[in-house]
């Protein structure tokens, strides 16, 4: 139980530092001490390739990537605030989001659970390598190819995205309609 | 072992903090980390349920979740440097018109 302290408190510190930081760098940091936390969690709830791949999958690449974009795009830029356009939408937002937020989490700790409908052993290989691979190639194989396809998908799309135009000058009123 | 109940709720209090983060900070980068966290809250619950079902099925979607969200970010980012290479600031509200 004090584990479960811990590492809880470490994973919502990370949380509320991603939202409050200044920097975006900050906030990246602050996300990778919540997923470490998170990947902990896995662990403690025997699902130890799934914190594997979440340290690998995020903490390595997405994080990665997030802080190559972070210094791409902010590197000597101060961050100019601007007036809001719309009037007290981000008290309002705050409030409902903490209620609402608040209230799951009530409801989810007072609520009772139901410990008859459980078996008290876990399977073997329950959440390992070995596990995850037969359930993956055998039985659930449509989700592990609609993973591989989604992925695909996103890398073509990326390089769509970032694919490069026709040069502006050329054509004055391409030019125009793109700005 | 965790009381099932106190890691949804931690699972709800991080979802909530995603929430706060993507409607109140203005930063496109922090916004999209902030999804990442209700993701993240997301895929614990799923873990937890299998955990305590011992059914690995929620572990599998676990894993469609943290794929989709490798998808996600690829894309999110592409779009948010294709975006401020057109107006050159990082603000949500540069795009509040989805105007090119």
């Amino acid at each position: 139980m004090i584990l479960f302290v811990i590492v809880a408190l470490c994973a919502l510190i990370g949380a509320v530092g991603v939202v409050i930081a200044r920097e975006p760098v900050h906030s990246a940091l602050f996300l990778i001490l919540n997923i470490i936390a998170l990947a902990v969690f896995y662990i403690v709830l025997s699902a130890e390739f799934l914190a594997a791949a979440q340290v690998i999958v995020y903490a390595g690449a997405i994080m990665v990537l997030f802080l190559f974009v972070v210094t791409l795009l902010t590197a000597g830029k101060e961050d100019q605030q601007r007036s809001e356009s719309l009037k007290g939408q981000r008290l309002a937002a705050g409030v409902l989001a903490v209620l609402a937020g608040g209230g799951l989490a009530i409801v989810a700790v007072f609520n009772p659970s139901r410990p008859g409908l459980l078996p008290l052993a876990l399977p073997r290989n329950f959440g390992n390598l070995s596990g995850m691979g037969a359930i993956l190639w055998g039985p659930d194989f449509v989700y592990l190819a609609a993973v591989a396809l989604m992925l695909l998908t996103a890398a073509v799309g990326v390089m769509v995205l970032n694919r490069p135009r026709p040069a502006p000058e050329a054509n004055p009123k391409v030019r125009e309609r793109e700005l | 072992m965790i009381p099932l109940n106190w890691v949804v709720g931690l699972a709800a209090a991080l979802f909530g903090i995603g929430v706060v983060g993507v409607l109140v900070r203005k930063n496109p980068l922090i916004m999209f980390m902030a999804a990442e966290m209700m993701w993240n809250a997301a895929a614990l619950v799923f873990v937890a349920f299998a955990r305590s079902f011992h059914a690995m099925s929620g572990q599998v979607m676990a894993f469609i979740i943290i794929g989709t969200a490798a998808a996600e970010v690829g894309i999110g980012l592409a779009i948010i440097v294709s975006v401020f290479h057109h107006r050159h600031r990082l603000d949500i509200d540069e795009v509040s018109r989805l105007k090119g």
